[in-house]
Formats: structure tokens, sequence, C-alpha cells
């Protein structure tokens, strides 16, 4: 059996549900996160197989913008995340509750 | 005209964010007030020179990843004027931050550039970069105040459900690019027939117009607006109502009506749906708000209700009234939160209760709040009535395409009633509100604040009493979208 485009695209949908059931039902931030990131990289899968099956570059060099964007979103994440932490003592988010609906 | 001319208008705006970031650390802190006003004046400079900038026809470069086109230049101009006036209120609102004044102007002005590349997308590749380059800033510009956890926290929040709907948009391009091996937006819309009906373009679109509902607060992608907004300092606020909006609004537009024409056109019905929902979700839990700046969150998602009308009309008409309704809630919007920020100076707080006797301590900042407030409730001779009535003019035009055209144009009608209530709620408190026992002092007002509330009042009686010049540009700039 050779690997074809469907596995891939089969394994990118699962780690995208995995990460978003991670966004949804996990209640430390920084887990949160780690989800979040790997909902992205479950689209950088995605983008590479299907510019290996459309023989073209572009999907390949849209991941580096994507790996480079999400760098500097975890730069900044990371830091608003231990900012709040140093006032908080937490990274829980059921703790972040000064601003109410 | 060569690529790197035709990003000229961006290049200079990062140029002089970059240069404020660097003199920051030369010039003395006694100083560094100036370093904004040059800034502010810098912006200003490169507004004029947009002016003269002539397209005899849409350019397209960079291999068709950026497009300079009228509609381009429209939002080029709308969103130099919107920081403009945001680097007034941030200088304003200084005395309030900690450290890092040259900073919230650097990266106010970054947030410019994205906004102004965003305005150009014509690729999905510059639709994700511009459209990252402006979140990501505002995570920053959110959460500045890091003495003061609301802040913080609402920078933590906006940036989970930012991250979130980043997620949403990159799965979508991922699979729009599977589906037509294409991400520029004129190549996919003339993709065949098989790929633009295919299932995995459909639901790739869908993903990337949720990515872009999030950035616009639609409904159901609108319980951010409302824990942001308060959280935030006040010039992130104004700017998040109406940069982050109009940049999420001219990504829209280029999507909605370049991209994939066709099978938007087919999704008019649970287009519809969203716009009523949101206009009504937004004046409905506007009314029991104590704060100014949830207020404002509802408003805004209120407003994005709006904006989406001209989208549900789908003609020329329905996005010029789009363009020239963004205009009078770019002035409105700026006036009131610049008010805000001179009256509640050396104090933390954003009740409305907390604006009572403004009408004796400043005449002046009392009156151009209620101009704000009437305009933004669309009354008339103000740019808030001519925006809501071109809105309602275009889609009742189109209503013969869809029966629901005349449910969605009652609800807002109904809305824009609904919307008198609250915002009059406010203009009540400014002059007839109890006082807080000391009598407070009267306000002085440093000659730049002057000048941006007399920038705002101009804008708004400018465009309700003598709407034919803007009303040509957004015509024009409608116009650069392909109509059939």
């Amino acid at each position: 059996m050779s690997v074809g485009l469907p596995h891939y695209l089969v394994v990118s949908a699962l780690l995208f549900s995995l990460g978003l059931l991670g966004v949804v039902a996990r209640r430390n931030v920084l887990i949160i996160y780690m989800s979040l990131e790997l909902m992205l990289n479950a689209a950088n899968l995605a983008l590479v197989a299907f510019s290996r099956y459309h023989e073209q570059l572009n999907g390949q060099v849209m991941v580096f913008f994507v790996i480079t964007v999400a760098a500097a979103e975890v730069a900044v994440g990371l830091a608003l995340i231990v900012a709040l932490y140093r006032r908080r003592h937490s990274v829980q988010v059921g703790d972040f509750a000064t601003l109410r609906h | 005209m060569t690529d790197f001319a035709a990003i000229g208008l961006e290049l200079a705006v990062a140029a002089t964010g970059l240069a404020v970031l660097l003199l920051d650390l030369w010039v003395r802190p006694e100083q560094r007030r100036w370093l904004t006003w040059t800034a502010v004046l810098a912006v200003a400079g490169i507004f004029v020179a947009s002016f003269a900038l002539t397209l005899p026809e849409p350019a397209r470069l960079f291999g068709g990843l950026y497009v300079l086109d009228e509609l381009a230049l429209f939002f080029k101009r709308f969103f130099l004027l919107a920081a403009l006036l945001v680097l007034v209120v941030g200088q304003e609102f200084a005395d309030r931050f900690p450290a890092g004044h040259a900073e919230y102007s650097a990266l106010t002005l970054f947030a410019l550039t994205g906004m102004m590349f965003a305005a150009s997308a014509n690729d999905f590749v510059l639709l994700f970069v511009a459209l990252e380059l402006v979140t990501i800033t505002f995570y920053v510009l959110t959460s500045f105040q890091r003495r003061r956890v609301a802040s913080l926290e609402a920078g933590v929040k906006y940036l989970i459900l930012g991250a979130l709907s980043t997620g949403f948009l990159v799965y979508g391009l991922a699979l729009i690019f599977g589906a037509a091996g294409t991400m520029n937006f004129e190549q996919l819309a003339a993709s065949p027939p098989a790929v633009l009906e295919s299932r995995l373009l459909t639901v790739g679109l869908l993903l990337v117009l949720v990515g872009l509902a999030f950035k616009i607060a639609a409904v159901p992608f609108q319980f951010w607006a409302p824990d942001v907004y308060e959280g935030a300092p006040l010039p992130t606020t104004a700017f998040l109502a109406v940069g982050s909006k109009a940049a999420g609004i001219v990504l829209l537009l280029r999507v909605w009506f370049v991209a994939a024409p066709a099978l938007t056109a087919s999704w008019a019905g649970p287009l519809l749906v969203v716009t009523a929902l949101t206009l009504l979700y937004g004046v409905l839990c506007a009314i029991p708000q104590r704060s100014l700046k949830r207020l404002m969150a509802y408003s805004s998602i209120a407003n994005a209700g709006f904006l989406l009308l001209g989208f549900c009309s789908g003609s020329a008409a329905g996005v010029a009234a789009v363009l020239f309704y963004l205009g009078g809630y770019l002035f409105a919007v700026l006036a009131i939160f610049l008010v805000a920020t001179l009256a509640w100076r050396g104090t933390d707080t954003d009740a409305i209760a907390d604006l009572a006797g403004l009408g004796q301590r400043s005449p002046l900042l009392a009156g151009v709040l209620t101009l704000g407030l009437v305009s933004l409730a669309g009354v008339p001779p103000l740019a808030g009535f001519f925006g809501k009535f071109l809105l309602l003019k275009s889609v009742l035009a189109s209503a013969t395409l869809h029966p629901g055209l005349y449910a969605v144009a009652a609800v807002a009608l109904l809305a824009v009633v609904i919307s008198l209530y609250y915002y009059f709620g406010v203009i009540r408190v400014v002059y007839w509100g109890q006082q807080a026992a000391a009598q407070q002092p009267p306000i002085l007002l440093a000659w730049p604040a002057r000048a941006a509330l007399g920038l705002c009042v101009f804008g708004l009686l400018w465009l309700g009493c003598f709407p034919a010049n803007v009303l040509n540009l957004a015509q024009l700039a409608a116009q650069s979208l392909p109509w059939r």
C-alpha cells in the first residue's frame, strides 16, 4: 500500500480535530496554547500534501509564512501568559474572571 | 509602476514606526512626547501624499499578490486617518501607561502597516500575513497596561480566541489551495466549474469566512469583543473598533466579491440570517451596559451588522454605502474615545456614570461626545444618518433578488430605533447625570487634542451635510470590484 494524498489529509484532519478538542476541553492556558499550535501544524501538513499533489511550490511557501507567523504569535503569547501569571499566580483559565459576561 | 514604488505608502508607515522605535533610545525622557507628535505629522504627510497618487488603471504587483486599485486606496486613506487620530488618543492616554510610550506609537504604526497591506490583498497568502500582522500587534496593544489585571486578561483572551480563528483561517486556506491549486483571488474565480462546485472549496471558503467574521465581530463569532474591548486601554479599543474591523471588512469584500462571487451569491440566505442576528444581538445587549467600553463593544457588533447589509444587497451601490458608512463610523467612534480619554484623565474608570457633569466641566467635550453619539444613532444631518440611509436604500433596491431582504431591512430599522435608546442614555448622563460629591475641575485641553476634536467634528458634519465628495470616492472604489 502506498501512502497517498488521502492519508495525509486524514492525519491532518485528525490533528486539527485533536487541537480543537484540546482548546475546547482543557483548562490550562499553556495546554490550550499548544493545542492551537497543533491546529496550525495540521494546516501546514495539508498544505504540503496538496503542494506535492498539485506539483507546485505555492503551498510549501505558504507553510514558511505560517511557521514564521506562528513563531511570532508564540513569542507574544507566552510573554502575555507569563505577565498574567505574575499577577494571578495561576495558568487556569477559570481564574481569569475579572472580565465577566 | 515598479513593485516597490507601489507599496511606497506602506513602506513609509513601517519606516516611521521603526524610526520612532529607534529614536526612543536617544531622546531624553522629557522630550519623548515629541516622538509621537512627529509620528502624527508623518502619518498626516503620508495621508496627504496618498492623494498625489493617481491610478489610470488597477495595478497588480508582486506576481498578482498585491493589487493597487481605487478600493485599496480608499481603505489606505481610511486607515491612515484612523491611525492619526488613534495616535493622538494614545498620546493623551500616555499618563496611564507604566512605560513604553514610544513603543505604543510604533506598534500602532505597525498595525497600520498590516491594515494597509490588507487593503491591497489579492491573494490568500497576503491576506493571511497582513491579518496576522494586525492581530499579533493588537495582542500587545490590548495588554499594554501591564499593571492592570483586566488589561492582561483581555490580552490573553484575545490571544486564545484570535489564535483559534487563525487556526480556522489557515486550515481554510489549505483546503482552498487543495481544491483550486491556486491562492490568488482572481485565478480562483476563473477556475473551471468542477473546481468551483467542489465540496473542498466550499468548506475551505467557509473556514476562511469564519476567520474574517471573527475579525469584524459578527454573530456567532462576536463573543470575544465585549471582554477584550472592556479590558483594553482606550486608544486600543478605539483602534480595534475602527481599524481592525475595517481591515476585516476590506478582506471580506475581496473574498466575497472577487475570489468566489458565484459561490457566495448562493449563500445569500445564511448571510441575511447572520446580518439580522448580528444587528439584534448588538443592540439588545447594549441596553443594560454601564461601562462605556462595553457599550461601544456591543455598538461595534451592531455596526458590523449594518456593514453586512451592504454585502446582503450585493450591488456596487451597497459596497459604496459600506465604504461611506465606515467613514462616518470612524469619526464618531474616535470622537467618543477621544472625549472619554480626556474626561477620565487621572482616573481608572470606564463607567458611563462617571461622565456625569461633563456638560458643566467642559461644554466643548460634552458637545463633541453628543455629536459622536448622535451620529452613531443615525440622526440627520450627521454622517451616520446618511450612511444608514444609503445602506437601507441599497438593500431595498436589490430586494427583488431575495424576499428576505425586506425582512432584514425591517430588522435594521428596528435596530436603529433601539440604538437611539442607549446612545441617548449616555447623553442624558453627560448633561443631567448625578455628579459625584466634590465639584470636579474644568478640563484643560492642549492644542493637538483640540485639533483632533475639530477634525472629528468636521468629518461628522461634512460627511452628513456634503456627502457628495466622499460618496464619489466610495462609488469609484466600489467600481473596482468585478460586477457582472
